[in-house]
């Protein structure tokens, strides 16, 4: 049993695939038609072999209620590591991204969290350095 | 931009307002005072959270719920025309028909065939957690066998 794939669900596949690749810098893998829908897979080209991320439909209206509800309450549905978390802090905001959390410190890491426009929020975090 | 919790908060509540189809649709200066934001920054904000302007999340709200309630198939197109707030229904099957890529009836007939279990929505067209993958070509998988060790 082997951890390779995870899935977001995002309410527009077409802007979603934009938002992280051409935004956040994820690079597709795949993109298969599915019927209305698409399959589409992005990894990251820092970590090619990674978790692969499934960028889902949220057409099914309990998915939809679900991320609507973790949204309100401020909860990220997805967490991605940076090695430089203020320097993407300023980078995303000059694309426009809304952050909800500034870069704070919290324990073991600083995170920032913000609003990829698909119905998400997505958590950055920085794990800190270890003298 | 950095949002303040009480904006973001706002912004929540501004959505939740677009969702439903109320008596009296409230304007966009409306949902921004009810949800106490300017109306000045209430677009823009709006925009960045949620990926669309208030007015077009409303209107693909609506359609949604059209799609569900012609997907149930209990009611009549012109049912679901009213019961989603709109009055007319040329306009209705209009923009259904440009947003959706179908006429509503000739949706409602599709949805229909699909229905396999009576009362539930056809998992098509409104697909559950990973559950498109099920229906992808064997190459879709490349990335997983060359990760898998060789057979011999």
């Amino acid at each position: 049993m082997r951890i390779k794939l995870t899935s977001l669900m995002v309410e527009d596949q077409a802007k979603a695939l934009r938002f992280y690749t051409d935004t956040l810098g994820f690079k597709k893998k795949s993109d298969v038609p599915v019927g209305e829908y698409r399959w589409i897979t992005v990894v990251s080209p820092e970590g090619p072999n990674d978790l692969e991320l499934s960028l889902e439909p949220n057409a099914n209206p309990a998915g939809k209620k679900f991320q609507e509800a973790m949204f309100s309450q401020g909860i990220p549905l997805a967490a991605f590591e940076v090695s430089d978390i203020a320097a993407e802090f300023d980078r995303l905001k000059k694309h426009g991204v809304a952050f909800t959390t500034e870069p704070t410190p919290a324990g073991p890491v600083t995170l920032a969290i913000f609003a990829d426009g698909c119905g998400n929020l997505i958590q950055l975090y920085q794990p800190v350095a270890r003298p | 931009m950095l949002l303040k919790p009480a904006v973001f908060r706002g912004l929540c509540r501004a959505r939740d307002l677009l969702h439903g189809v109320p008596e009296r649709p409230l304007s966009v200066e409306e949902v921004a005072r009810e949800a106490g934001i300017s109306p000045f920054h209430f677009i823009r904000q709006f925009e960045a959270v949620f990926g669309e302007t208030p007015h077009q999340f409303r209107i693909r709200s609506r359609l949604e719920l059209a799609r569900r309630l012609l997907a149930a198939g209990n009611h009549s197109v012109t049912d679901v025309c009213v019961e989603v707030g709109f009055s007319s229904l040329g306009s209705f099957s209009d923009l259904f028909t440009r947003r959706i890529g179908e006429t509503p009836s000739g949706y409602r007939r599709r949805a229909r065939s699909m229905v396999a279990v009576p009362g539930r929505l056809p998992q098509a067209l409104f697909p559950g957690c990973l559950s498109l993958m099920g229906s992808l070509p064997p190459s879709a998988f490349r990335s997983f066998r060359e990760a898998s060790p060789p057979s011999l």
